[in-house]
C-alpha cells in the first residue's frame, strides 16, 4: 500500500465527513433542534479530522496500516455503545440503540477520514459517509436535510472523480506497484492462537448450551438487545419502530402494536371464565344453588348487553375452595396448546388480576368476591396516557418503573390486562376516563363493552420494587393500630386459633414487616408441594386447615388461601386473586412476547401498603414476582456468587480440569509438535517434495520455539550451516537441508537419492533434532 | 547413508567439472589472492554477460583478461580507449583493394574472443556507443553489412575510478549491457609475496600467459550446460519481487530493467553451475546479487546500506503453498 498523494482527494474527504456529520446530527435530533448545531458539529468534525490528520507522521514508504491504528478505529466504532450507559447514569438521557450505531459509524469516519493517508482508510470513508448519507436520507425529514444531500451528491461527485484520477495516475505510474510480499513463500509456522480462540470459544459456547440450556441462553443473550422484550430489557430510549413507542402498526403479528379492524370484535360462546376455572381446578363438590342470587344491572348495562352481562360481570364468581379436582387431564394439555389470550412484550413474571376475593366464609370453604370501587380514579395526563390517580407516588421503596405492553388476542371478557403496581396505561387514542371502569380495586375492564377487541394494544407502566428492601413501615397492620379496612383482616373463628397458632410458629419470632411475610411465604414455598391433582375431600370442613395440617400438597389456590388467612391473622390486610400468571418459561424468541394463555390461571395474595398499592405475594413453588430491573453491578455480584457456589460445589471437577489444563499449556508445544510429526507419518504426501517440505516445516517450527528459528531473509543453506555448527558430529539437519532445495527448488527433477531414504533421512533429522534439544542449543549458544 | 548424502551433496550433477577446474586454476595462478573476483569473471563467462572492471591502475586487469584469453585458446584483443578513437577503430572499416578493385572489410579489434576495453571511460560517447551492437547482440554493422562475431566474445572493459579529468561516464543504457561490475582490489600479502616470489627469474617484462586448457568447443558447451541449470518458478517469482523492490524503493532512483533482470537469472544459472549445481537456490540469487545490481541501479546514497536493506526485505521463498 502506497501513501495517498493526492492532497486534493484528501481535503475533498474532510469536506465530504463534515457534510455527512452535520447531516447525520441533524437527521438523528429528534427534538428539532436548529440545524446551525448540526453544521457546528460538521465543523468540529473536519477541525477534528484536519488536526489528526496533521499529527499522524505520513509514511514515508510502502507500508501497511499499523495493527494499533486498526484497533484505535475498531475502538472508535463501538466508543458511542460503551459509553452509553455512564450517559444514561450521568445525565438521566440516553440515545436509542441504532443511534448509538450510526454515531460509532460517524465517529469512524471521521477516523476514517483523518487517516486518509492511507487508500484503505480513503476508500472505506468514502463508503461510510455513502451509508451514513443514506441513513440521512432515510431517517431525517427535517427541512435542511435536501441541502445536505444536494451537497452530499456534488462534494461526493468530486471526490469519485478525483480518486479515480488519482487511481489512474498511480497506475499509470509503474513505481507504483507494490511489491508482492510472498506470505507463503517464507512460511513462518506460529502458534495458532486465533484459531484457538474461536475453538474454544465454540466449545466453551457448546458447554454453556448444554449445562444452562439453550432457551435460557437465548434469553439471556436477548437481554443483550434492549428491545426484545420478554426477558425485561425493553430499552427506555427507544424512539420508534414496530413495536415501539407511538407508531404503531395493525396486524396480527405478535410484534405488531395498533388497533385492528373493528370487523373483529365479534362474541362468540367459548369458554367463559367459569368453565376455565372449573377445566383448571375441578367444580366444587356442593353446587351452591344458594349462591345465586340476582344481582340488579345498570339502566345502561341491560340496554348495552341486551340483559346479558359479560363473563367476568355475572354474579356468583365466588370461588369454593372445596373441589373435586380436574377429571380430564386432556383438557388442560389442549388449553396449553390452545392460542393465548394476550401477549405480553417486556420483563416477566407477572400477575395480571381478574378477580379479586376479599372475604372468606368459613361455613361454606368459600372466597367471596370483592368490591366494585366506586370512583373511576383515572386521569388522563396528555400524551394518549390514563394514569391511576388515588396512588401516591411518594413512596420512597420503589424503584425504576417498567413498561409492558400486552396484545390482546382473544379475551372472553371486557378485561384490560394490567400488572400489579399500575400506575399509568394507554391504549392508542383512548384518553377519556369514562371508557374505563375497575371491576374490582386493580382490575382495569372497558366500561360498557362486552369484550375487549383482539388486536388492542395496552401499554403499561408499572412501579417496581426489591421486596428485601420494603421498610416494616410500609406495611400495614392491625397489631400496630393502622386503620384499614376490616374485611381485608376477617378469619373465619372457626379456623382462626389454629391458624394463628401456625402463623405465630412460622413468623411469630420475626420482626414486623416484610421478614414475617417472607417467613409464611417461605414455609410454603419450602415444605409443601403444588400437586394440580390433589382434591379436598368432600366432607372436610376447612380445605385451607386440611391443606395445612394434612396433605401438605394441592394447588395453587390452597397455596394462596393458606397464605391470606395466616398473614391476616398476623394482622396484615390481604386479599386473593384470581388472575393470569404470565410465566417467564413460555417467553417466544421468535416473537419476542410472551403468550398467556388459559391455562395460565392462576391465584396468588396481595398485601396492602400504606400508600394504597397492592403487593403481589407469591407462596406458590415454582412461581416468581416481578422484581426491578438490577443493575449492572448487582447483576454481575449474583453472577460472581452463583459461580462461585458452582465452583464450590465441583471443586474436584474444577481442580483437575485446572490442573489439565495447566499441564497442556506448559507442554503445548511439546503436545503441538507430536502431533505434527504423527500427522506427517500417518498421512502420507503425494510426492517426495512434499514429505520433505513437511519435515522441514516441522523443524522450522521447532527451531523458531527454540529461539533458534531461520530469519524470513536467511537461506535454508545459511540457516542449516550455523545450525550444524554447534552440532559438528550430527550432519542429518544438513543432510534435510540439501534435500529441501532440491525439493523445492529443482523442480522437474528426479530426486537425488531413493524415496525410501529419503523417508528414513527426514525422520532421524527430526529424531535428533528434538525441540528439547534445540532449546538446550539455544540456551547455550546465541543465535541472534 | 546420511552423512554420504550430506559430504558429497546430492547435487553432482554437472559433467564437465575438470575443464572448469582447470580454467579456474588457471586464472587463480594468473591473478593470485583474487578468487572471489575469479568466480564472478568465470560466472560471467558462462553466462555470456560481459564484464566492467572499475579499479585503479596495476591491479591486474590486463594479466587477469589475457590469462582467460590464453586459457580458453580464443583471439585476444585490446583496446586502449582516448577521446580520438573512432568507432571504426573498434569494429573495423572498409578500404579499397587496388587489385581487385573491391572494398575489402577489414576487422577490428572486436572480432577476437576476449576484448579488453582499457579504460572505456576516456573514450566518446559515439565510440563507446559502437560497442553497444557488439555486446548486446555479438554483431557488427559496417556500411551496412553485418558481421557476426564470435560465439564465446566476451568483453572485460575497465574504468579508472579516481582520474575524472577529461572522461565520459559510461551512459545507463550501455552500462546495462554489462552484467556485473567487479573491483579487482589490493590483493593480501600474503599473494604479494608469492607475486614476488615469481618475478625473481623472469627477466623480462612480459606476463606471463597461462596455457590453453580448454577449447573454445568445450567453452561452448559449458555455456550450453549452464543455460539448462533450472531455474524453479519459485525463484523466478523471488527475482520479480526483488526487482520490483529495486523500483519502488525510496532511495533507488533507476531499478531494475527486464534486460537486467534477464542477465541476473542468467548469472545465477552459472554461479550455480559453478557450484555444480543444476538449479539455481535463492544463495546463487544472493551471491551475485551485488555486482549485477551495482553496474545498473543508481543508488542515491549508501549504495552497501541500501543493497543489504533490499536484499533483505524479501523473504527466502521455500514453500510453495
Amino acid at each position: 500500500m502506497v501513501p495517498e498523494t493526492s492532497p486534493l482527494l484528501r481535503r475533498t474527504t474532510f469536506v465530504l465527513m463534515a457534510i455527512v456529520y452535520a447531516a447525520v446530527e441533524v437527521a438523528s435530533d429528534p427534538d428539532g433542534r436548529p440545524s446551525s448545531f448540526g453544521i457546528c458539529f460538521g465543523i468540529v468534525a473536519f477541525l477534528v479530522a484536519a488536526l489528526v490528520s496533521y499529527l499522524v507522521p505520513v509514511p514515508t514508504r510502502t507500508v501497511r496500516l499499523p495493527i494499533f491504528v486498526t484497533l484505535c478505529l475498531a475502538l472508535l466504532l463501538v466508543a458511542p455503545v460503551l459509553i452509553e450507559p455512564l450517559i444514561r447514569y450521568l445525565t438521566d438521557n440516553g440515545l436509542p440503540l441504532e443511534l448509538q450505531m450510526v454515531n460509532g459509524l460517524r465517529i469512524l469516519g471521521v477516523g476514517l477520514t483523518a487517516l486518509a493517508i492511507w487508500p484503505l482508510c480513503l476508500r472505506l470513508a468514502g463508503v461510510v459517509s455513502l451509508f451514513l448519507i443514506l441513513f440521512v436520507a432515510a431517517m431525517g425529514d427535517q427541512k435542511p436535510i435536501p441541502w445536505f444531500l444536494a451537497a452530499y451528491a456534488v462534494v461526493g461527485s468530486l471526490w469519485l472523480m478525483l480518486a479515480y484520477s488519482s487511481r489512474l495516475q498511480a497506475s499509470m505510474q509503474a513505481t507504483v506497484t507494490t511489491p508482492t510480499a510472498q506470505p507463503t513463500a517464507c512460511l513462518r509456522l506460529r502458534f495458532p492462537w486465533w484459531e484457538m480462540s474461536v475453538l474454544l470459544i465454540v466449545l466453551g459456547g457448546a458447554l454453556s448450551l448444554t449445562v444452562i440450556g439453550p432457551k435460557r441462553v437465548v434469553w439471556r443473550l436477548g437481554e443483550w438487545l434492549p428491545t426484545s422484550g420478554g426477558t425485561g430489557a425493553v430499552d427506555l430510549f427507544a424512539r420508534s419502530g414496530i413495536g415501539d413507542g407511538p407508531e404503531e402498526i395493525a396486524g396480527d403479528n405478535a410484534r405488531a402494536a395498533g388497533m385492528v379492524e373493528t370487523d373483529k370484535m365479534i362474541e362468540d360462546n367459548k369458554n367463559a371464565l367459569i368453565d376455565l376455572v372449573n377445566d383448571m381446578y375441578g367444580p366444587p363438590h356442593r353446587p351452591p344453588q344458594e349462591q345465586e342470587r340476582m344481582v340488579a344491572g345498570g339502566k345502561a348495562d341491560i340496554i348495552s348487553f341486551h340483559g346479558k352481562l359479560p363473563e367476568n360481570r355475572r354474579p356468583s364468581r365466588d370461588f369454593d375452595t372445596s373441589r373435586k379436582g380436574p377429571s380430564q387431564r386432556d383438557k388442560k394439555l389442549e388449553s396449553l396448546r390452545a392460542r393465548a389470550l394476550f401477549e405480553v412484550e417486556g420483563q416477566t413474571p407477572l400477575h395480571v388480576r381478574v378477580v379479586v376475593y376479599e372475604s372468606y366464609d368459613g361455613v361454606n370453604a368459600r372466597w367471596l368476591e370483592g368490591r366494585k370501587p366506586s370512583l373511576r380514579f383515572l386521569e388522563a395526563t396528555g400524551g394518549d396516557w390514563m394514569r391511576v390517580s388515588h396512588i401516591r407516588e411518594t413512596a420512597g421503596w420503589y424503584w425504576e418503573k417498567e413498561r409492558h405492553r400486552f396484545k390482546v388476542a382473544e379475551l372472553k371478557t371486557n378485561l384490560v390486562p394490567t400488572p400489579a403496581l399500575l400506575t399509568a396505561f394507554r391504549i392508542n387514542k383512548v384518553d377519556r376516563p369514562d371508557y374505563y371502569d375497575w371491576d374490582y380495586e386493580g382490575v382495569l375492564v372497558l366500561a360498557g363493552r362486552k369484550t375487549t377487541p383482539p388486536g388492542v394494544v395496552i401499554t403499561t407502566e408499572c412501579q417496581t420494587l426489591d421486596y428485601c428492601r420494603l421498610p416494616s413501615h410500609a406495611f400495614l397492620q392491625s397489631a400496630r393500630g393502622d386503620a384499614m379496612a376490616p374485611l381485608l383482616v376477617r378469619v373465619p373463628e372457626s379456623i382462626r386459633p389454629a391458624l394463628q397458632a401456625i402463623a405465630e410458629e412460622w413468623a411469630g419470632d420475626q420482626p414486623a414487616g416484610w421478614p414475617q411475610i417472607e417467613a409464611i411465604l417461605k414455609r410454603l414455598r419450602q415444605d409443601f408441594t403444588l400437586d394440580w391433582t390433589v382434591a379436598v375431600p368432600a366432607d372436610h370442613p376447612a380445605p385451607v386447615m386440611w391443606f395445612l395440617t394434612e396433605s401438605y400438597r394441592g394447588p395453587d389456590y390452597l397455596f394462596a388461601s393458606a397464605a391470606t388467612l395466616l398473614l391476616r391473622c398476623m394482622g396484615y390486610p390481604t386479599r386473593l386473586c384470581l388472575g393470569y400468571y404470565a410465566d417467564p418459561q413460555a417467553y417466544d424468541p421468535a416473537t419476542a412476547h410472551t403468550p398467556v394463555r388459559a391455562a395460565d390461571l392462576h391465584f396468588w395474595p396481595e398485601v396492602l401498603l400504606r400508600d394504597g398499592q397492592w403487593l403481589v405475594l407469591e407462596p406458590t413453588p415454582g412461581y416468581d414476582v416481578l422484581g426491578p430491573r438490577l443493575p449492572w453491578s448487582e447483576r454481575l455480584r449474583l453472577a460472581w456468587l452463583t459461580v462461585w457456589d458452582w465452583s464450590r460445589r465441583n471443586t474436584w471437577l474444577l481442580a483437575t480440569v485446572a490442573f489439565s489444563s495447566a499441564a497442556v499449556i506448559a507442554r503445548r508445544r511439546s503436545i503441538i509438535d507430536t502431533l505434527a510429526v504423527w500427522r506427517w507419518l500417518w498421512f502420507p504426501k503425494r510426492s517426495w517434495q512434499k514429505v520433505v517440505l513437511e519435515c522441514l516445516r516441522l523443524l522450522e517450527r521447532r527451531c523458531r520455539w527454540a529461539g533458534c528459528g531461520r530469519l524470513p531473509h536467511q537461506t535454508l543453506s545459511a540457516w542449516g550451516t550455523r545450525l550444524c555448527r554447534s552440532t559438528p558430529g550430527d550432519v542429518s539437519l544438513l543432510t534435510l537441508v540439501r534435500l529441501s532445495e532440491w525439493a523445492a527448488y529443482a523442480s522437474g527433477l528426479p530426486p537425488p537419492i531413493p524415496p525410501d531414504q529419503i523417508q528414513a533421512t527426514c525422520r532421524q533429522t527430526l529424531r535428533s533434532w528434538t525441540l528439547r534439544h534445540l532449546q538446550r542449543l539455544s540456551r547455550e549458544t546465541s543465535y541472534q | 547413508m546420511t552423512s554420504s548424502i550430506a559430504t558429497t551433496s546430492p547435487n553432482t550433477r554437472v559433467t564437465e567439472v575438470a575443464p572448469l577446474q582447470r580454467l579456474r586454476q588457471a586464472l587463480n595462478n594468473a591473478l593470485r589472492g583474487k578468487p572471489q573476483v575469479i568466480e564472478y569473471v568465470l560466472a560471467s563467462l558462462l553466462a555470456r554477460g560481459h564484464v566492467l572492471l572499475e579499479d585503479k591502475p596495476g591491479l591486474g586487469k590486463t594479466t587477469l583478461a589475457k590469462a582467460l584469453a590464453a586459457a580458453i585458446g580464443g583471439r585476444f584483443a585490446r583496446v586502449q580507449c582516448t577521446p580520438d578513437l573512432l568507432p571504426g577503430d573498434i569494429t573495423g572499416f572498409s578500404i579499397f583493394n587496388q587489385k581487385t578493385r573491391e572494398f575489402e572489410f577489414q576487422p577490428g579489434p572486436v572480432f577476437a574472443d576476449v576484448l579488453l576495453v582499457d579504460e572505456i571511460n576516456r573514450t566518446t560517447p559515439r565510440t563507446q556507443s559502437a560497442l553497444l551492437e557488439a555486446m548486446a547482440e555479438r554483431q557488427v554493422t559496417v556500411d551496412n553489412v553485418r558481421y557476426p562475431l564470435s560465439e564465446t566474445f566476451f568483453v572485460l572493459a575497465t574504468q579508472n575510478p579516481i582520474e575524472h579529468h577529461g572522461t565520459y561516464p559510461l551512459p545507463e543504457a550501455q552500462l546495462d549491457r554489462f552484467a556485473m561490475k567487479l573491483s579487482i582490489g589490493y590483493p593480501d600479502r600474503q599473494s604479494q609475496r608469492a607475486m614476488l616470489a615469481a618475478a625473481i627469474s623472469v627477466c623480462n617484462c612480459q606476463v606471463e600467459v597461462a596455457e590453453q586448457v580448454l577449447s573454445l568447443e568445450q567453452l561452448h558447451r559449458l555455456q550450453e550446460q549452464t543455460s539448462r541449470v533450472v531455474v524453479a518458478p519459485l525463484i523466478q517469482d523471488y527475482l520479480i519481487d526483488l526487482a520490483e523492490r529495486t523500483r519502488t524503493h525510496p532511495r533507488i532512483s533507476l531499478g531494475l530493467s527486464p534486460r537486467g533482470l534477464l542477465l541476473w537469472q542468467r548469472i545465477a544459472q552459472a554461479w550455480a553451475f559453478l557450484q555444480e549445481r543444476t538449479f539455481v537456490t535463492p544463495d546463487d540469487i544472493l551471491a551475485v546479487a551485488r555486482p549485477v545490481l551495482s553496474v545498473r541501479l543508481i543508488i542515491e546514497t549508501a549504495p552497501e546500506t541500501v543493497l543489504h536493506e533490499l536484499l533483505s526485505s524479501v523473504p527466502i521463498p521455500v514453500y510453495s503453498d
